[in-house]
C-alpha cells in the first residue's frame, strides 16, 4: 500500500489493480502489450527490475514468442509453464538470481540458445540433457561442479558451445566425448585438477578455455585436436604447468601440439600418471562471488 | 451302462463333379477332336454313291465325281436317319455311302441344311461348322478363336501353332519344343538366359554359353571377352578391355570399338584424379585435374557436386555447407551460411542480423564498443552490470594476456 501511495500520479485510475504497480513493473507490462499488439515474436525485458514472472501476466500464453531476453533482473524462480512457449528459440536469463530451474525447461522443442550466466545455480534439474536442438548453453558464473550435472547432461548432441567458466569443477566427466558437435568449450577459472583424455575425441573443437585452473599436465590425446590452426584458440594461462609443457607454451601452441603427440611426452605422461605431480592449491578466492549470496 | 449309438442320418454320397455325364462327354470329345471327320459333300442333284476317304480330311468332292446310282432299286433304299423309303421323284442325298432324305440331311444341332455343303461328323452325328465349333472345337488360349487343324496342347491349354510362342522373345515354339520355367513357356535360349541371370551370370551373345568369368560389354550386349581382339594390336581381349566410342557425339553404340587396356591407355583418354581410371563419359575439369562426374566430390562429406557450386581451398574442393563449416563463415547465432556482410570478431562470424551483445541480445554494429568474456561480446552497458568482483578478474586477465602478447618471443 505504501508503494501505491508513493507514485499515485503515474497510475491512471482505471488500471489500478491489487498488485502494487511501480514504474519498472509497468514498463515490463508495456513491452509485453506492445509486442502482443504488433505480433512481435521477440521480447526485450532486460534490466526491468523484474523479480518474478507474475509481474509479466499473459507472457506464458504468447505462444508465438521466439526470443525472450530477461537479463539483468532479479528473477529467483523460473515457472514450469515457461515450457508452454514451444516456439522459443532463444532464452536469455543472464544476471538474475536463479537458484533452481524447472524440470520442464529441457522439453522446449525449438530452444537453440540458453543463457543462464551470472546466476546462483547450485545444480541442474534431472533430465536437463533432454534438449532436442540446443546449440549454445551458457552456464558461466554459477556454483556448479561435476556432481551437480544430471546423468544425461552430455546427451545434448546438438551442442556447439558449452560455457562452464567461473564454476567449481575439479574434474570434467569423460562423457564430454559424446558432445560430438562441440566447437567451443570454456572452463576458465574452475578448480580443474586434470582434463579427461576424452577431450581429444572432440574433433570439431576450435576454442578451448582452461585459464585459471589447477592443471599441471595435459593428456597426450589433446594433441589430436586442431588447436594450432589460425582458426582455433587455446587459452591456457594461470595454470601450474609442468616445466616441459610450460617451455613448449613459451614457443607457441603449434610446438605444444607437436610435443603432446611425441613419444617423449608419452613416456613423460605415463610417468606422471603413476607419480602425479603435486596438486596446486586453488589460486582464486571465490568466496566473494555474487553467485554465493544466500 | 448306456451305449452311444450313432443315429445321425447317413450322408448321401455325391459323385465328383468330374463324374458328371456332360463333363465326361466333353472331355472325351476333346480328345477325339483331332480324329473326328470333316466332310464336304455334294448332292441335291441326285443320288450319288461315293465313299469319301475318311482319312483325308478335308476333302472336297467335285460334283462330277459323283456316280449316279443306277444299279440299286429305289425300293430297297431307306433314309439313314428316319428309316423311311424315298418317293420316286424325290431327291436323295448320298454321303459316305449312306442315303438321306434331303430334309433329314441337316445339322444334328440346329436342323438346318449345311451351308456350302460342309459338315462335321462326330459320334455318328453330323453338325454344321458353327455348331461343331461351339460344341467340340478347342479354343486357343492366346487369341480365343477356335482351332481347326493342328492343335498344340501345352501348358494345360490349347493353342494355334502360331499362337504358341516363347514368352520372352516371341519365337514360335510349335516345332522347336519348349521349356516350362516358372509357369512360363520359354524357348531353349531364353531359358538359358533366365537360368544364368538366376546365378548372377550372363549368356554370351555370340556363343550362347554361360559366361563364368567376367563378361565383356560391347555395343550393348555381353560376351566372352575371348571372342574379340584389340582393334590396335590384335591381342585376344580379357575383361579389362575398354569399349571406346569412336565418334564423339554419335549416340548409337554400333560404331564402338574394343581395345586392350594397354592400347587404350596410350590413346590419350583423360584419367580421373580420384580413381585413376580413364574417363569415357562426361569429364569435369577442376583443380587442374580431370574427374569422373561422380568422383568430383566434397573433400569433407564426399558427396559429388554434380554441377553444384564448389569451393576450393588448398587444392581441395568442398560443398557450400562444409566449406563454411570448416572455414568459418557460419553465423554463431543462427548457424547458417552467411550471405552478404560478415562480422568477424572473437574467432567467430555473425550475419548482419545476429551480431549482438551476448547478454542483452541488442544489435551491435562496426562502431559499437564491446567487451570480451570467453570470446563472447558484451556491450558496455551490460559489462558495467557484471558483478564487480568478476569484472576485476576479467580486467586482470586481460592485462596479463596483453602483457604477454607484447613480450618478444625468444627465438
Amino acid at each position: 500500500m505504501e508503494n501505491t501511495h508513493s507514485a499515485p500520479a503515474v497510475v491512471p485510475v482505471n488500471t489500478v489493480s491489487c498488485i502494487p504497480l511501480g514504474s519498472k513493473m509497468s514498463k515490463a507490462k508495456k513491452v509485453i502489450e506492445e509486442a502482443r499488439e504488433i505480433n512481435n515474436p521477440e521480447l526485450d525485458l532486460f534490466d526491468k527490475g523484474i523479480s518474478t514472472f507474475e509481474e509479466m501476466p499473459g507472457l506464458l500464453n504468447m505462444l508465438n514468442i521466439t526470443r525472450i531476453t530477461l537479463s539483468h533482473n532479479k528473477i529467483k524462480d523460473v515457472p514450469p509453464g515457461l515450457a508452454n512457449l514451444t516456439n522459443l528459440e532463444i532464452l536469455n536469463l543472464a544476471n538474475n538470481h536463479i537458484e533452481e530451474l524447472p524440470l520442464s525447461l529441457s522439453s522446449l522443442p525449438k530452444l537453440r540458445i540458453l543463457n543462464l550466466s551470472m546466476n546462483r545455480l547450485n545444480g541442474l534439474p534431472r533430465g536437463f540433457g533432454a534438449f532436442p536442438v540446443l546449440e549454445v548453453l551458457d552456464l558461466t558464473y554459477n556454483n556448479l561442479n561435476e556432481n551437480s550435472l544430471p546423468g544425461n547432461f552430455f546427451m545434448i548432441e546438438t551442442l556447439r558451445a558449452l560455457y562452464l567458466s567461473d564454476n567449481d569443477f575439479e574434474y570434467l566427466p569423460p562423457d564430454i566425448k559424446n558432445l560430438k558437435n562441440l566447437q567451443i568449450l570454456a572452463l576458465r577459472e574452475n578448480d580443474l585438477i586434470e582434463l579427461p583424455k576424452e577431450i581429444g575425441e572432440l574433433s570439431r573443437l576450435r576454442e578451448l578455455h582452461v585459464q585459471g585452473n589447477r592443471l599441471t599436465i595435459l593428456p597426450p590425446e589433446i594433441g589430436n585436436l586442431d588447436m594450432a590452426s589460425n582458426k582455433s584458440v587455446f587459452k591456457f594461462e594461470g595454470n601450474d604447468w609442468v616445466t616441459p609443457i610450460r617451455d613448449q607454451l613459451q614457443l607457441g601452441i603449434g610446438h605444444l601440439m607437436d610435443y603432446l603427440k611425441s613419444e617423449t611426452y608419452r613416456v613423460l605422461y605415463n610417468r606422471f600418471s603413476t607419480n602425479k605431480p603435486k596438486i596446486p592449491n586453488s589460486c582464486i578466492d571465490k568466496s566473494k562471488k555474487v553467485s554465493r549470496i544466500r | 451302462m448306456p451305449i452311444f449309438k450313432d443315429e445321425s442320418p447317413p450322408i448321401p454320397t455325391v459323385g465328383e463333379v468330374a463324374d458328371s455325364f456332360l463333363l465326361k462327354r466333353r472331355s472325351q470329345t476333346k480328345e477325339q477332336i483331332l480324329s473326328s471327320t470333316y466332310h464336304r459333300y455334294d448332292s441335291y442333284d441326285n443320288v450319288a454313291l461315293d465313299n469319301i476317304d475318311e482319312n483325308s480330311v478335308p476333302k472336297f468332292i467335285p460334283k462330277n465325281n459323283l456316280t449316279r446310282l443306277t444299279n440299286m432299286s429305289r425300293d430297297n433304299m431307306i433314309c439313314s436317319k428316319c428309316g423311311e423309303g424315298f418317293e420316286p421323284q424325290e431327291k436323295i442325298v448320298n454321303s459316305t455311302g449312306q442315303l438321306w432324305h434331303q430334309q433329314c440331311f441337316v445339322c444334328a444341332q440346329c436342323f438346318r441344311e449345311f451351308r456350302d455343303g460342309v459338315f462335321y461328323e462326330f459320334d455318328g452325328r453330323k453338325y454344321c461348322e458353327h455348331d461343331f465349333q461351339v460344341l467340340f472345337a478347342p479354343c486357343c488360349n492366346k487369341c480365343g478363336e477356335f482351332i481347326i487343324g493342328r492343335v498344340i496342347k501345352a501348358m494345360n491349354a490349347s493353342w494355334h501353332p502360331n499362337c504358341f510362342r516363347c514368352e520372352m522373345c516371341s519365337e514360335e515354339l510349335a516345332d522347336t519344343g519348349f521349356i516350362k520355367n516358372g509357369g512360363r513357356a520359354l524357348c531353349h535360349e531364353c531359358n538359358a538366359k533366365v537360368k544364368a541371370r538366376g546365378l548372377g551370370k550372363y549368356i554370351c551373345h555370340k556363343c550362347h554359353a554361360m559366361i563364368d568369368d567376367q563378361p565383356l560389354k560391347f555395343r550393348g550386349e555381353v560376351y566372352h571377352p575371348y571372342h574379340f581382339n584389340c582393334t590396335t594390336c590384335g591381342v585376344e581381349l580379357d575383361s579389362n578391355a575398354r569399349e571406346v566410342r569412336n565418334r564423339s557425339g554419335f549416340a548409337k553404340n554400333d560404331m564402338n570399338e574394343l581395345y586392350c587396356l594397354r592400347c587404350h591407355d596410350k590413346m590419350g583418354v583423360p584419367i580421373c584424379g580420384a580413381c585413376r581410371r580413364p574417363i569415357e563419359e562426361r569429364v569435369v575439369t577442376a583443380l587442374g585435374k580431370h574427374w569422373h562426374v561422380e568422383h568430383f566430390a566434397c573433400a569433407k562429406c564426399e558427396k559429388p557436386f554434380f554441377g553444384h557450386r564448389h569451393y576450393e581451398k588448398k587444392g581441395l574442393a568442398y560443398c557450400e555447407t562444409h566449406y563454411h563449416q570448416l572455414f568459418g563463415n557460419l553465423c554463431f547465432v543462427c548457424n547458417q551460411v552467411i550471405n552478404g556482410d560478415v562480422f568477424t570478431a572473437l574467432n567467430k562470424a555473425w550475419c548482419v542480423h545476429h551480431f549482438a551483445c551476448s547478454i542483452c541480445d541488442q544489435k551491435m554494429n562496426q562502431k559499437t564498443k564491446f567487451y570480451e568474456c570467453d570470446l563472447k561480446p558484451a556491450c558496455k552497458k551490460c559489462y558495467e552490470k557484471f558483478p564487480t568482483e568478476f569484472r576485476r578478474r576479467l580486467r586482470r586477465q586481460h592485462e596479463a594476456s596483453h602483457k604477454k602478447a607484447t613480450t618478444p618471443v625468444p627465438s
